[in-house]
């Protein structure tokens, strides 16, 4: 009887020590000769508990982690019959295949992570014997017009942050006249902390390529593009592995499956600006020119990637789709909210007990996530607000933890869905600090070009940073709300609009601290003055 | 041609027309800066942002295509507000020099901030730049000035084509730069000073206007380019008699307001001592005419050999040096044939010029030995 055992290798694995611990169960396996078939796979999204070992023994899955390579043996002697010696309980994550006893993964709801963590991202007959390119097959027995349908039927909206309803996106191209179509993938994940597009390329890198084939079916686009960061060294390798098996497996290329259609993809490497994530900054930097945003419209639908229709969209966006051509739009909508279908991955981080990749419906309250999933903050500490949407997001209260998550509910708040960014704040958090962080970044990330997002960024940053050095006075607040009316309203992109966002958002809920911080400094000052 | 209404007005404007230059060539000022009509609009200033009935948010004029219908407000409270703003936020990035500046007068940015009564930034004064590069003979780039509006790259790449500079760095601190900051001479600049023709800030001068007057001290002479066939109209600014620099003007019929380094830069000839300036005639020639009493020989040494020195002849009028040449031209035709004699054109004349040429010497002249300076 074999035992099959699988470890996860995604990158946060591999930064958790995955590498050595796979080493060791691969030496241990060959020495003593074990019935054992190792499969390396993506990532099960634990990060709180890597390198994460599933052992899967007559149809049983046991999850442990962290098993460290001195676990290794203790573990293998436990399963393979010499005794339970220092085996501990606190290895195990999950003894049951339904995880209902770790709510971390239990609660989850999961479709395009569904099978990271399960195959083999190197191995397309892995990916086949889980459905692989069927939902393309069945894609192509229907009209390019149905398939656009179903899409928006679906009500998937994109995932990259703005939440446009993907199924009109692909209509505007394919109604878009002009030749050849262009059809780009947005994998520069330029969110600080956020992980969900790396992780979904290096656990099942089909998925992608199959939702893109999808996309340039319906859309009649004959040329991809995945533009891809280059600190993703491990998602391009995977890519390219997984373009390679497309082509030779028939999908990729000309007279794809004898139907005629003509669709290849090609990587393009970014090379490391958080503004190349937006579209039009995109675009130009494919074309080899500074990657810096222009004015729309034209949007990429009427003139995009070197002067022809176009159509960008975000990873999860893309590898949403074979799901929903399978399973059906209305099984997709029924996931979500009455806006709003499907799923959206979340990468939770900061103060959180277990911090690491989530899926949850649309819809699904915070509190679920942060307490049911998420465990609550660490350390039994209280829970102060949640930082959602990255750079371009901003913070919600504690007091609102009942909202759900969906587009609209969150931009009542102020904050943004985004593209996935979760960081949990404890009481022990200076919200001036926040908005100081993140603002920080933008103002390195703007590329220059209007002058809100390239001055202003910078004066609301020293603004700021006055206020935490305690040389703050009250009319500084002022000044702060004027400039994000400026910046937000005034400046050209998203990168700049959505700038102010962390600051507004804690000055609309925690305005107490920046009065605080201001008044601490001035009693400091009176009280100097009559020492 | 579509309607729009612009503050109340109702204007006719060509399809595909921006909001903005709709505007301007109606006589409404809407502000702007990083805008030129002979390039594509950036939207990088935001000088130039107005309310348009219908939409959430401000949009720049001269981004925004001109629809039938649409109704534009230039002068809100908000944007009126906001541009305060952005201008406010140039200055704090930006010596307010003035008085001491070569740019005083013909700045856009003193303009705007005089009619804003922007006198100092309410922000903290801090310059992301202080880079002051003079690797050429013909302009600095002093990037202290510099507003990051982008014409000079906007110009280099789609009026020139040289593609020599663009955007460097990211955040506060980007600036305009050759690939790997190379020196100018080193790029693949061509030096034709577009780029110091749109600049609308002092980052940009004609090394020789520096310290040599404010705007309005200089005269303006128009004239037509001397140096090839192409005939660009030019502006000389003048001191005293003096060329302080050269630019173009925007209803030059020919070129526009974009010349080349000749045209630009190379004027320093017209006050050279050993310029010339009238017809001379060879002393032996001359004395041969009873031009002159005295009598000269030519040298052992050919003159046509050496540099000409100027004692060696005397001035006269165009009459006649035309006369003597006429005659002198006659005589030969008349002793050895039209086919002794070769026309040389020139690359510095006209079209016209060269045609009639070509066609005196064949027909008047009796030659086909015909050649032209350009042939190389
Ligand atoms: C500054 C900035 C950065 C962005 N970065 C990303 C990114 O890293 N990944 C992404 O998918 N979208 C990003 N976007 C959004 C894209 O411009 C675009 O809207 C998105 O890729 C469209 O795909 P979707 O419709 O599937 O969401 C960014 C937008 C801005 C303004
Ligand atoms: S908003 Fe910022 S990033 Fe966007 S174009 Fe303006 S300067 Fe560039
Ligand atoms: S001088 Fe001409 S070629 Fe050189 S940078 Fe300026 S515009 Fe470009
Ligand atoms: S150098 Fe002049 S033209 Fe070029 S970006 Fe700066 S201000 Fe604009
Ligand atoms: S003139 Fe329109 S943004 Fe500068």
């Amino acid at each position: 009887m074999s035992v099959l055992i699988r470890i996860g290798m995604s990158t946060s694995d591999i930064a958790a020590g995955a590498e050595a611990t796979y080493q060791a169960l691969e030496s241990a396996v060959r020495h003593r000769q074990l019935p054992v078939t190792l499969k390396r796979t993506g990532s099960l999204g634990v990060s709180h508990r890597e390198p994460v070992v599933e052992v899967v023994e007559n149809g049983q899955s046991t999850l442990y982690g962290p098993v460290t390579p001195e676990r290794v043996r203790p573990l293998l002697d436990q399963h393979f019959g010499a005794g339970h010696r220092g085996v501990s309980e606190d290895w195990v994550i999950s003894r049951r295949n339904d995880r209902s006893d770790y709510p971390f993964l239990g609660l989850q709801t999961k479709v395009t992570t569904k099978l990271c963590g399960v195959i083999d991202p190197y191995s397309l007959d892995d990916y086949l014997a889980h459905d692989g390119y069927e939902a393309f097959k069945k894609a192509l027995k229907m009209s390019p017009e149905a398939v656009v349908q179903a899409i928006k039927d679906s009500k998937l909206r994109g995932r990259g942050g703005a939440g446009f309803p993907t199924g009109i996106k692909w209509e505007l191209l394919r109604k878009s006249p002009g030749s050849p179509k262009y059809l780009i993938c947005n994998a520069d994940e330029g969110d600080p902390g956020a992980f969900m597009d790396r992780a979904t390329i290096e656990g099942d890198p089909h998925k992608l390529l199959e939702g893109m084939l999808i996309a340039a079916y319906a859309t009649g686009a004959s040329r991809g593009y995945i533009y891809v960061r280059a600190e993703y060294p491990l998602a391009i390798n995977v890519l390219r592995n997984a373009i390679r098996q497309a082509r030779e497996y028939g999908v990729l290329g000309q007279n794809i499956l004898g139907t005629g259609m003509d669709f290849d993809i090609v990587i393009k490497e970014g090379a490391g600006a958080f503004v190349c994530g937006e579209e039009t900054a995109l675009m130009h930097s494919i074309e080899g020119k500074r990657g810096m945003p222009r004015m729309r419209p034209p949007y990429p639908a009427q003139s995009g990637l070197w002067g022809k229709p176009s159509n960008i969209n975000n990873v999860e966006t893309l590898a949403s789709i074979s799901s929903i051509i399978l399973n059906g739009p209305d099984w997709y909508a029924g996931l979500g909210t009455e806006k709003s279908g499907g799923t959206k991955a979340f990468a939770l981080a900061g103060a959180i007990q277990r911090s690491g990749l989530v899926e949850v419906p649309i819809g699904t309250p915070l509190r679920r996530l942060i307490y049911d999933i998420g465990g609550g903050c660490a350390n039994g500490r209280e829970l102060k607000a949640v930082q959602l949407g990255g750079p371009s997001g901003g913070c919600i209260p504690a007091h609102l933890i009942d909202t759900i998550i969906d587009y609209d509910e969150l931009r009542a708040t102020g904050a943004i869905m985004g593209s996935g960014g979760m960081i949990v704040l404890d009481d022990t958090v200076s919200m001036v600090n926040i908005a100081h962080y993140f603002l920080s970044f933008t103002q390195d990330e703007s590329c220059g070009k209007c002058v809100p997002c390239r001055v202003g960024t910078r004066k609301m940053l020293n603004i700021l940073a006055r206020i935490l050095h305690g040389q703050g006075v009250m009319e500084d607040i002022d000044r702060l709300e004027r400039l994000c009316h400026t910046v937000g309203k005034g400046s050209l992109c998203g990168l700049g609009q959505t700038a102010p966002n962390p600051v507004l958002t804690t000055l609309r809920y925690f305005r107490h601290e920046y009065e605080q911080a201001i008044a601490n400094r001035q009693n400091g000052h009176e009280a100097a003055l009559a020492a | 041609m579509i309607k729009i209404t612009i503050d109340n007005r109702e204007i006719e404007v060509k399809p595909g027309t921006n909001v903005l230059q709709a505007a301007l060539d109606n006589g409404i000022d809407i502000p702007h800066l990083c805008y030129h009509p002979e390039l594509v609009p950036s939207g990088g200033c935001r000088m130039c942002l107005v309310e348009v009935e219908g939409r959430p948010n401000p949009v720049p004029s001269c981004g925004l295509q001109a629809a039938e219908g649409m109704v534009i407000h230039t002068r809100t409270e908000q944007v009126e507000a906001m541009r305060r703003d952005i201008i406010d936020l140039f200055v704090s990035d930006h010596p307010l020099n003035c008085v001491v500046c070569d740019k005083n007068g013909a700045c856009a940015l003193q303009k705007y901030a005089y009619e804003y009564n922007v006198a100092e930034t309410s922000f903290d004064f801090e310059l992301s730049r202080t880079l002051y590069q003079d690797d050429n003979p013909f302009f600095i780039r002093d990037h202290q000035y510099c507003i990051l509006c982008g014409k000079c790259v906007r110009v280099c790449d789609e009026v020139v084509g040289a593609h020599a500079i663009d955007f460097s760095q990211r955040g506060f601190v980007t600036y305009i730069a050759t690939p790997f900051d190379v020196p100018l001479a080193e790029s693949s600049c061509v030096f034709c000073g577009s780029c110091v023709q749109v600049c609308p800030t002092a980052a940009l001068l004609p090394r020789n206007k520096i310290g040599k007057g404010r705007e309005w001290e200089l005269e303006r002479t128009r004239t037509v380019c001397g140096y090839c066939g192409v005939g660009c109209s030019l502006e000389y600014a003048l001191k005293d008699g003096e060329i302080i620099y050269a630019q173009g003007f925007a209803d030059a019929p020919v070129n526009g307001e974009f010349l080349c380094v000749k045209g630009r830069f190379g004027w320093d000839f017209a006050k050279q001592p050993d310029r010339l300036t009238q017809p001379l005639v060879r002393k032996d020639l001359a004395y041969e005419l009873g031009l002159t009493d005295e009598p000269w020989e030519l040298p052992e040494t050919s003159v046509l050999k050496s540099k000409p020195k100027a004692e060696n002849y005397i001035p006269v009028s165009w009459e006649q040096a035309i006369d003597i040449t006429a005659t002198k031209l006659a005589d030969i035709i008349r002793q050895h044939g039209g086919n002794a004699v070769a026309g040389l054109a020139s690359a510095r004349c006209t079209n016209e010029e060269n045609y009639i040429f070509q066609k005196f010497m064949r027909v008047g002249v009796g030659t086909n030995s015909i050649d032209h300076c350009a042939r190389l």
